[in-house]
């Protein structure tokens, strides 16, 4: 038994030496060096890598992104969620095809999306006519610091959110009937019902939904790769994006080393406020 | 009361259709536009007539002098996802039976090891291990795609957390019939695994599929970019070009949507496991 257990589990840790362990390592010591992947030399500049990116404009506008996307996305795909679970939820029959329906977004490239969406939003596209019927004039999508932000977070929610209607379904499923039929008795109308009894039953799914949700505004690389370079202005400068460029267009390692730590760090610590905050609404609702 | 109903579901299947096909809007633009004459691509909406050009184009030389990495670029993310992929399924089915059913010492341990490898930020470990896949000499070949990614600490805790869900008087009456623990694994575990297997190996080969960030990094010649990150690069040289880019895009989303529609029956079974509900 015991020597079968090491035996079967050895892949995992040779794997995780030379995968986890090892870069680990390297990682720490990296971000006190000023390495620039091709020079020789590499010299130990302790916390200069930290102090510079906390002076840097372009890393200041990384930290600002990642909430200003927040802002859109988190609204945006808690409603289109928890609407597409309720809608399927209601249905008397079909809620595995819809389930599988509106899971079909998540499963998309964002690179294929990201031409799609170009090519919709473009000047002179198909869609240009409605756009000017609805606001006068074809918006400049991604001149805009704030379309061009709207326009990430909402494919970003596109995106999860069919993922995180199942997780609300599988909360909806999870509520007793006998609550609603009381409530029904006491004369509960929709949304007396939906705010009194739906909506804090699901606060398990919310929880979940919410740390995935706020971990990933901290990790966005491919949406605004393709459709903005990060612009304008920076406003859609996210934090993987300063990575990549420092690293792999500037070739300096050891600081974008130092920034992929304070951007774990800062995801962390945001992750972590949501946790206490969820608790505490947990808490009042009776969850322990 | 019954009428009112009935138009209550009437009402509730067409929110619900004209949802579903917003949300699949993108899906059906890329498709007729990749099917368009090219004359009407971007242009319109419904294309007046079908054509296969775009995708003929991509993949013969004939048209213009550009050259077309497409046909090797897909077979590259063929490559690199199928092994990938299989072998993370099947490297997770074996620790993760290990770890479930051989009550070894220092099981816990490895155990609680996954656990924190899954939690730990993993845009920390990019760099240096870019750094070390370059040390290998792996820069610009298909092991610096697939061998960092062999291994997946959330799929060994998916087969982890399933095994310890399956009686233990199944393996112990196999083990008294003689079975190997290969035989246990493969012919027992996992066959009873049919509908956590499809569905870590769903995920996990989407993942693969549309990795960006890392194979942009490890790859540079082009003739060893895979399909997701030639279609992220090329763009700007491909800009007089949009119905071929649009069918490229299909070609790259269209595998992953049939073999999901293909095994949607053992879907939300699958995804109960995931969710952990």
């Amino acid at each position: 038994m015991e020597v079968r257990g090491w035996l079967l589990t050895s892949p995992y840790l040779l794997y995780s030496l030379v995968f986890f362990l090892i870069p680990l390592g390297w990682s720490l010591w990296l971000v006190f060096t000023n390495w620039n992947l091709i020079s020789p030399r590499i010299d130990f500049i302790g916390l200069e890598n930290f102090v510079k990116a906390f002076k840097s404009a372009r890393v200041h506008a990384a930290f600002l992104s990642a909430y200003r996307i927040m802002g859109f996305f988190l609204p945006m795909v808690l409603v289109q969620s928890l609407a597409v679970a309720l809608l399927i939820n209601s249905l008397p029959w079909g809620r595995a095809f819809f389930s599988v329906g509106f899971f079909m977004p998540y499963l998309a490239s964002g690179v294929a999306v990201a031409l799609v969406v170009r090519g919709i939003l473009a000047y002179n596209s198909p869609a240009a006519p409605i756009f000017k019927a609805l606001f006068g004039t074809i918006p400049n999508w991604f001149g805009h610091p704030v379309l061009a932000v709207f326009i990430i977070s909402l494919l970003i929610a596109w995106k999860f959110s069919g993922y995180y209607a199942l997780i609300f379904l599988a909360g909806l499923q999870s509520i007793p009937k006998e609550l609603y039929e009381a409530a029904e008795l006491d004369g509960a109308r929709f949304f007396t019902k939906l705010f009194r009894i739906t909506l804090p039953m699901l606060y398990p799914a919310f929880y979940t939904v919410l740390i995935m949700a706020v971990g990933l505004c901290f990790a966005i690389f491919t949406e605004p790769f393709m459709l903005t370079g990060g612009g304008p202005g920076r406003a859609t400068h996210t934090w993987y994006l300063e990575i990549y460029y420092q690293v792999f267009q500037n070739l300096r390692a050891g600081y974008g080393a130092a920034i992929s730590f304070i951007n774990a760090a800062i995801t962390f610590t945001s992750v972590l406020i949501v946790r206490r905050l969820m608790q505490r609404w947990g808490r009042a609702l009776g969850y322990e | 009361m019954n009428r009112r109903r009935s138009t209550y579901n009437a009402i509730k299947y067409t929110a619900a259709v004209v949802l579903l096909l917003i949300s699949i809007f993108p899906y059906i633009y890329m498709v007729l536009q990749s099917l368009a004459p090219w004359d009407q691509v971007n242009k319109v909406f419904i294309p007046s007539r079908l054509t296969l050009r775009s995708y003929i184009w991509l993949f013969t030389g004939t048209e213009a002098l550009v050259a077309k990495p497409w046909l090797r670029a897909f077979l590259n993310s063929v490559i690199v996802s199928v092994s990938s992929t299989t072998l993370m399924v099947l490297s997770a089915a074996i620790i993760g039976y290990a770890l479930a059913k051989l009550p070894f010492r220092g099981g816990r341990l490895v155990y609680d090891f996954i656990l924190f490898q899954m939690f730990y930020p993993a845009v920390i470990l990019l760099i240096p291990t870019f750094l070390l896949v370059k040390a290998f000499g792996w820069f610009n070949t298909y092991w610096a795609m697939i061998v960092p990614k062999a291994m997946s600490v959330w799929a060994i805790f998916m087969y982890t957390s399933f095994f310890k869900s399956v009686p233990q008087e199944i393996i112990d009456s196999a083990r008294v019939d003689g079975a190997s623990e290969w035989r246990i694994i493969f012919r027992i575990m996992i066959p009873l695994s049919k509908s956590i297997t499809i569905i870590v190996a769903l995920f996990l080969f989407m993942a693969r599929w549309e990795e960006l960030l890392w194979d942009l990094v490890v790859v540079q010649d082009t003739s060893m970019r895979t399909l997701n990150v030639l279609l992220a690069t090329i763009q700007s040289s491909y800009n007089p070009y949009p119905g071929p880019l649009y069918a490229a895009a299909t070609i790259l989303t269209l595998p992953i949507l049939l073999v999901f529609l293909a095994f949607s029956r053992h879907f939300s079974q699958g995804i109960r496991l995931v969710l952990g509900k």
